[in-house]
């Protein structure tokens, strides 16, 4: 009774992990189906979202409303950086450039979050109508984390009709297919470039102020995210939206299974993982190719 | 014993066989030319000999050595050079040092460090040979991507011609050329013939380039041989005409 | 002008300075030689090969920490700690480079992150040897070459990191016009066609990530005598950042440019720490207009009458004709 209850809720905690990965690796994987763009400021956005997630819950009081600013907000700043760097690089051919540029863009956010928030970590802590245990097979398991695994869920479910059932879900689909032959077709792709470019930072930035009241918003979170976010994609698929949720679902249940049986190298483990995934599969699982 | 010989080769992709039991023989000396309506498969047939695709079945043979699924540059290291469809160049780097590179790749002192002076200089030299040889002196500093089509098809022959190969690739050499171009092509690949050891392949669309050419000729459709033989006899049969008329139908 | 005159003109100018400066900025100009050099290591990688890293800073790390612990604990002559340092760096690197030149691209710098975030995890890991986020102190300045003392004082130490900066400055000269430096612009420029010429491009991958390693390790190794502690932030992605800023907008592929980018940056650096706190804003800002408006750096515009630099004809190529290569 007592190995299920734990086997139990080690599950749900990997769940619950693999709800936040998959928040930012989606963004990452649909901003690369429709750019070919590998965004490596993502998990500085992620950060963002963090921290703009924090202040607008210790602004307003309102843990739910952050979940709506910090989206919206970060998704924004997305966009317009989008806008203004971006779409100017598409006519050369030069895939460092994007690498370059999304770094650059890494470097100044990261910097500006310095300068606007402090160095000191920021935690509003998880709000008190989230906070309580739950028991789960007779063990105690936190209820924030069965609402993240939640949110995930129907976060995916909705990504996933969106993109099925609707017209812009089957534009953003088709123009990852063959961007060009869109065009022709009469779409303005840049409109739809920049608008998946914001919707990818604000999911992201979902994630961060999701994550916030669990592990405080604090600088360098966004580079240990961006190798989780990016091995996910591997896994899954460059590209591949549904292999985002296999892949967060995989790699977080890797990493629970780490941390437990290999406390140590805990903080190792991750790059180990991925150097393992790069070593054996150096193009990617699924998905679409660079 | 042949040059080059091809054992049931095949390929597919997923539900396509794009290359389907492929037997093939091209003896010293000579010149093949493969045709065939789009989508034959001639292009994968070239990938697979140049390693650049692995075949799902057969094997490649080349001067009675095995080299199916070599890497790729241990294939061209064998002596086998080859042109792409879509003109691949080193297009910030001048005309001479693209053929000088071309030059170099067999070179046993192509991985000094230090104290290459020499091996620079023979490959220098070898360029030069190779620009006079197509013509292509005039252009020898321009930068490889700011010339004409026509010039950098024939640079990528030029760098085929620096590798000394004992057997020639040429995919498609006269696509998108002039008229004049195109004869200036022919002539050109019909002396490297002349006073060499050379072999050559060519997949060509052009009926007159091909009957200038070739000793042989081997008709691909949808994978398949359909025929092989000089180039009067293909052109006569009727399982020919009607594979290209069918096409078009 | 020629090339040679430039050199002896630009390494009197080196060996005049110090007396032309005031006692205090000496140290800074010691460290902006040693990033100069650091920063000319990775142009190998990215000027030459267009294999962009982001983790760079474990070269410096590692030559940084393997000398520090190699001259605390063994009290070996300093020429004898640093080349160590650098070989045991070498050696490090091959495994390494194996890795990252399995992949391209992105994964390729995804790949040089992880093994820098791993280092840095590695000495929070093992803190009873690296002294964890304390590091390494105390790491003494042993007399210099053949033992004479004079090494040991900062004008002494300048001259000697100058010496070896112009040292790998001329190695990595003839290297890059080699046989082998050609092949890496081949590569660089088209690396399909260069393995279709017979070239086994991911050698020449790996051998140019260990050299930029190694170099990258001695201006670490000259580092930490210098500074007399090595840090856990010198694995820090900032760090990796910082080098990678100074090659991009000195000007990559010409040696020359992020030699003066970095010292340039560390000399900035110094300066506006005391007026604004925020110098990697302005650093990131100025990289990414460098990135967008002028991909040749400050020494490629400069050059830009009298001869391309790598990344610009690149630049430039990919612009002008987009259908001319496949």
């Amino acid at each position: 009774m007592d190995f299920l209850g734990f086997a139990a809720t080690q599950c749900l905690n990997a769940l619950s992990q693999a709800s936040v990965l998959f928040f930012i690796a989606c963004g990452l994987t649909l901003i690369f189906g429709i750019m070919r763009v590998i965004n490596f400021a993502h998990g500085v956005i992620f950060m963002l979202g963090a921290y703009v997630g924090y202040t607008a819950s210790a602004v307003s009081g309102s843990f739910l409303l952050s979940l709506v600013v910090a989206p919206i907000v970060v998704g924004i700043v997305g966009m317009v950086f989008e806008r203004v760097f971006l779409h100017r690089l598409y006519r050369r051919r030069d895939p460092g450039a994007y690498l370059m540029v999304t770094f650059g863009l890494a470097v100044v956010v990261s910097e500006a979050i310095r300068l606007i928030w402090g160095t000191q970590p920021l935690g509003t802590g998880i709000p008190d109508f989230l906070r309580g245990i739950v028991l789960v097979l007779g063990q105690p398991f936190p209820l924030y984390r069965l609402f993240l695994i939640a949110l995930g869920i129907s976060a995916a479910v909705a990504i996933w009709q969106f993109l099925d059932r609707t017209r812009a879900g089957l534009l953003i689909r088709a123009v990852s297919q063959n961007a060009e032959m869109v065009q022709a077709l009469g779409t303005d792709i840049d409109l739809v470039r920049t608008g998946v470019f914001g919707f990818g930072c604000a999911l992201a930035a979902l994630g961060g102020a999701l994550a916030a009241p669990l592990v405080t918003a604090f600088l360098g979170m966004g580079t240990t995210v961006v190798i989780d976010a990016f091995v996910v994609v591997i896994v899954g698929g460059m590209g591949s939206f549904l292999g985002s949720i296999i892949g967060s679902v995989l790699i977080a249940f890797v990493q629970v299974v780490g941390a437990y049986y290999f406390q140590e190298l805990a903080l190792a483990f991750m790059y180990l993982l991925m150097l393992a995934v790069l070593v054996v599969r150096p193009g990617g699982l699924l998905g679409k190719e660079e | 014993m042949p040059l080059l010989e091809l054992d049931g080769l095949s390929r597919r992709f997923g539900a396509l066989l794009a290359v389907d039991t492929v037997d093939l023989r091209v003896e010293t000396g000579e010149i093949r030319a493969i045709i065939g309506p789009n989508g034959a498969g001639k292009s994968t047939l070239f990938n697979l000999i140049t390693s650049v695709v692995k075949p799902t079945a057969g094997r490649v043979r080349f001067a009675n050595e095995d080299i199916t699924g070599l890497p790729v540059q241990e294939v061209a290291q064998k002596g086998i050079a080859r042109t792409f469809q879509l003109c691949h160049l080193f297009p910030a780097l001048s005309a001479r040092e693209n053929v000088r590179i071309a030059a170099q790749a067999r070179d046993q002192g192509r991985w000094r460090f230090f104290g290459g002076d020499a091996v620079l200089r023979r490959s220098a030299e070898q360029a030069d040979a190779a620009l006079q040889r197509l013509g292509l002196e005039r252009h020898a500093d321009a930068l490889a991507g700011t010339l004409g089509h026509g010039d950098q098809r024939l640079l990528e022959v030029a760098m085929a011609l620096a590798q000394r190969p004992r057997l020639l690739l040429l995919d498609e050499p006269t696509q998108g050329l002039s008229v004049k171009e195109t004869d200036h092509t022919v002539d050109i690949l019909k002396s490297m013939l002349a006073d060499r050891d050379l072999s050559m392949i060519l997949v060509e669309h052009d009926m007159e380039v091909v009957f200038r050419l070739a000793d042989f000729v081997t008709v691909l459709h949808r994978g398949r041989v359909l025929a092989d033989g000089p180039p009067a006899v293909v052109k006569e049969s009727a399982q020919v005409r009607s594979a290209y008329l069918g096409e078009f139908a | 002008m020629n090339w040679k005159h430039g050199f002896i003109g630009a390494a009197l100018l080196c060996a005049l300075l110090p007396f032309a400066l005031p006692q205090y900025m000496l140290t800074i100009v010691v460290e902006a030689l040693i990033f100069g050099l650091l920063a000319m290591s990775l142009d190998l990688m990215v000027g030459y090969c267009r294999l962009y890293s982001f983790g760079h800073a474990a070269a410096y790390g590692l030559g940084a920490y393997a000398c520090g612990m190699l001259l605390k604990h063994f009290a070996l002559p300093l020429p004898i700690g640093i080349l160590l340092a650098v070989a045991i760096t070498v050696v490090i690197a091959i495994p390494i480079a194996w890795i990252c030149t399995r992949s391209t691209g992105v994964s390729f710098a995804m790949l040089t992150l992880a093994f820098a975030q791993l280092g840095y995890a590695m000495l929070y890991r093992f803190k009873e040897i690296t002294g964890g986020s304390d590091g390494i102190d105390g790491i003494p300045r042993p007399p210099g070459p053949f033992n004479i003392a004079w090494f040991e004082s900062k004008l002494g130490y300048y001259y000697l990191v100058l010496f070896c900066l112009l040292g790998s400055y001329l190695l990595c000269r003839a290297i890059v016009r080699s046989p082998f430096g050609t092949v890496l612009a081949a590569i660089r420029e088209n690396e399909v066609k260069a393995r279709s010429l017979g070239y086994n491009t991911r050698r020449y991958k790996l051998a140019t990530v260990v050299l930029a390693y190694g170099f990258g390790a001695l201006a670490g190794a000259l580092y930490a005598p210098f500074a007399g502690f090595a840090s856990p932030e010198l694995f820090f992605w900032l760090t990796s950042g910082r080098v990678l800023i100074m090659v991009v907008v000195g000007g990559a592929g010409t040696l020359v440019g992020p030699i003066l980018g970095g010292g340039a940056f560390l000399i900035l650096e110094n300066e506006l720490s005391q007026l604004t706190d925020s110098w990697p804003l302005i650093f990131g800002t100025i990289f990414i207009a460098f990135v967008m408006f002028a991909p040749q750096g400050i020494w490629g515009l400069i050059t830009g009458r009298f001869g391309r630099s790598a990344i610009a004809a690149s630049a430039a190529r990919t612009e002008e004709a987009p259908d001319a290569a496949a």
